[in-house]
C-alpha cells in the first residue's frame, strides 16, 4: 500500500494528500461536486494556481481564505476553474432519455390530447440544451403529436441568448447527433458552420431571466419540467436556497426539475421529492397534499 | 412543423400575477387556508414589511407546518438578517421538530455578523443539544473566530458528543494551532473509541499526514 504522497509542483507550492482530502470534503459538501485520485493533477494544478493568483504562501493559507473569506468570493472562483464549460448538443443524453421514457409518460397520464406540456431550460446559454429538448422529442417521442409541447429558454446574458436565436452552431457543438438528425434539421451554411432550420428556431421562446430576480421569475410559471443543469453550482448556499424556491415556484404541481450531474437538490432545499428513475434522479415538487 | 409549439408569456412590463394590493392585511395572509397564499404574503411581507416583518415571520415559523411556506420564512430572513432574526432562529434550535431546528440552523450558518456575538454563550448553554447544534452553526459559519469557538468547547465541554462535534469541525478549519489542544482532548474521556479516532483523524488532517 503506497504510504502518504505529496505532489511535487512548480515554484515549491505543494498540496500533500491530508491538503487534498481536507479540500476534496470542503469541495463536495459545498458543491456536490466530487473529485477522485484519477483527477488528482487537474485539482491541484488549480489550486496551485489559485495559492499564487493570491500571493499566498501555501495550500494551508490559502484554504483558510477560501474557508473564511466573508464574501465567499474564492469559492465561486474556485468553482469557475474546477468546472468546465463546455455546451453542445445532447449533453448529458440520459436526462433526456429520463425526459422520454420516464418523466413525460408519468406527467401525460394526467394530461388530455391537445392540453399543452411546459419545459423551461434555465440558463439556455447559446441554445444547445433547448434545441435538443425539441430535437429529442421529436426524434424519440412517440406522443409529440399528441400535446401542445411549449419550450421557453431563458439566460441571463442577452449576448447568448442573440446567439441562441440565431441558432447557427461548429462542428464540435453537433458531435454527439446523430447523421440522420443534423441532415433533418440542420443546413450546413459555412466550412465550420451549421444553422438549425426556421421552423425549429421559431418554436421555442427566448426569455432574459435572472433565477434570483422575482419581478423576472414571476413571468416564468406553469411549468411541467425545468432544466436547470450546471448552474446552481456557481451560487453561494443562500443564492442556491433561493433558486430551488423560485424553481418550485415556476413548477406545476407534481413538476420536475433535472439538475446537471453534480448538483444534488435534497443537499440544496428541502423542497423537492427525490425521485430515481432507470436513467437519472430527478427532483419532482410534490402534488398537492403530498409532503415532499 | 413546428411539432414544437411557440409559447405564449405573458407580456413583459404589466404588473406580475402574483403581485400584491396595497391593502391586503399581509399577517392575516400569513395564517391563510392556502399554502400558496401564505408563501406570497411571506415574500411580500419580507418585501414591504419594514421593521416588523422580522418579529412577524418568526413568530410565524413557530407555528407554520407546511414546509415550502416554512422555506419561504427561512429565505426571507436570511435576505432581512439582523439581531432580531438571529435572535428568533435561535430560539428555534430549543424546538422539538428537528426540520424547523435544520431549517434554523441552515439559516443561521449565513448570517455570521449577527450570530457571532452570541455564540460564546450559546456554547455555554446549559442543554447540551443546544450547544451541539451552535457547533453545527459555527461548522458553516463564515467567521475567522470559528477555530477560537472550537477550541474552548475543547477545553471547557465535558460532553463526548458536543466535543465530538467540534473536534470534526476542526478537522476541517482547525490550524497547527489546535493540534495542542486536540492531542490533550482524549485523556478527559478515557475509553471513548470514537472521540479517539476523531482526534488523530482531525491532528492527521491539519498536519498533513
Amino acid at each position: 500500500m503506497p504510504g502518504p504522497q505529496t505532489m511535487p509542483q512548480p515554484q515549491g507550492i505543494a498540496i500533500s494528500d491530508e491538503d487534498f482530502a481536507r479540500f476534496q470534503e470542503f469541495f463536495y459538501r459545498k458543491t456536490g461536486i466530487s473529485f477522485d485520485a484519477k483527477k488528482r493533477y487537474f485539482v491541484d494544478k488549480r489550486l496551485v494556481d489559485r495559492v499564487e493568483a493570491l500571493k499566498l504562501r501555501d495550500f494551508r493559507e490559502y484554504f483558510t481564505h477560501l474557508r473564511f473569506q466573508v464574501s465567499g468570493e474564492e469559492v465561486q472562483t474556485l468553482i469557475n476553474a474546477m468546472t468546465v464549460n463546455e455546451t453542445y448538443f445532447y449533453r448529458e443524453e440520459y436526462q433526456f432519455r429520463c425526459l422520454v421514457q420516464s418523466i413525460l409518460p408519468e406527467l401525460v397520464r394526467r394530461k388530455a390530447a391537445g392540453e399543452r406540456l411546459r419545459i423551461w431550460s434555465i440558463p439556455c446559454s447559446t441554445g444547445e440544451e433547448p434545441y435538443s429538448l425539441a430535437l429529442y422529442l421529436l426524434e424519440h417521442w412517440e406522443h409529440v403529436d399528441r400535446f401542445d409541447i411549449e419550450i421557453v429558454a431563458s439566460d441571463i446574458d442577452t449576448k447568448v441568448l442573440e446567439a441562441a436565436r440565431q441558432g447557427r452552431y461548429g462542428e464540435r457543438a453537433l458531435q454527439y447527433l446523430p447523421q440522420a438528425t443534423r441532415r433533418r434539421f440542420f443546413t450546413r451554411v459555412a466550412e465550420d458552420a451549421y444553422q438549425i432550420i426556421d421552423d425549429l428556431r421559431s418554436s421555442i421562446e427566448f426569455t432574459t431571466v435572472n433565477l434570483n430576480d422575482p419581478l423576472q421569475t414571476r413571468r416564468h410559471r406553469d411549468f411541467d419540467v425545468v432544466f436547470c443543469r450546471n448552474l446552481l453550482i456557481y451560487f453561494d448556499d443562500l443564492s442556491r436556497r433561493q433558486a430551488a424556491d423560485t424553481i418550485f415556484d415556476a413548477l406545476q404541481p407534481g413538476g420536475f426539475c433535472c439538475l446537471g450531474h453534480s448538483e444534488s437538490m435534497s443537499r440544496i432545499s428541502p423542497l423537492f421529492r427525490v425521485r430515481r428513475f432507470p436513467d437519472a434522479i430527478v427532483y419532482q415538487k410534490p402534488d398537492r397534499g403530498e409532503e415532499p | 412543423m413546428p411539432l414544437v409549439k411557440k409559447p405564449t408569456l405573458p407580456a413583459p412590463e404589466p404588473v406580475p400575477d402574483d403581485s400584491f394590493p396595497d391593502d391586503w392585511d399581509l399577517p392575516a395572509r400569513l395564517a391563510a387556508p392556502a399554502a400558496s397564499v401564505r408563501r406570497a404574503a411571506v415574500r411580500a411581507l419580507a418585501e414591504t414589511g419594514g421593521g416588523d416583518a422580522a418579529r412577524t415571520l418568526c413568530g410565524r415559523l413557530a407555528v407554520e407546518t407546511d414546509g415550502p411556506v416554512r422555506e419561504a420564512i427561512f429565505l426571507a430572513l436570511a435576505a432581512i438578517g439582523g439581531d432580531e432574526v438571529a435572535a428568533g432562529l435561535l430560539a428555534l434550535l430549543r424546538h422539538e421538530d428537528p426540520a424547523l431546528r435544520n431549517g434554523a440552523i441552515e439559516t443561521l450558518q449565513q448570517l455570521p455578523q449577527p450570530v457571532a456575538p452570541r455564540m460564546e454563550a450559546l456554547l455555554a448553554d446549559p442543554d447540551s443539544d443546544v450547544r451541539i447544534f451552535a457547533v453545527n452553526v459555527a461548522g458553516n459559519l463564515r467567521h475567522p473566530d470559528v477555530e477560537r469557538w472550537m477550541l474552548s468547547v475543547l477545553r471547557g465541554d465535558r460532553h463526548a458528543n458536543v466535543v465530538a462535534a467540534a473536534i470534526d469541525t476542526l478537522a476541517e478549519v482547525g490550524t497547527e494551532a489546535a493540534c495542542a489542544d486536540l492531542e490533550q482532548v482524549a485523556q478527559h474521556f478515557p475509553g471513548d473509541a470514537f472521540l479517539a479516532f476523531a482526534q488523530r483523524t482531525a491532528l492527521r488532517r491539519i498536519r498533513g499526514g
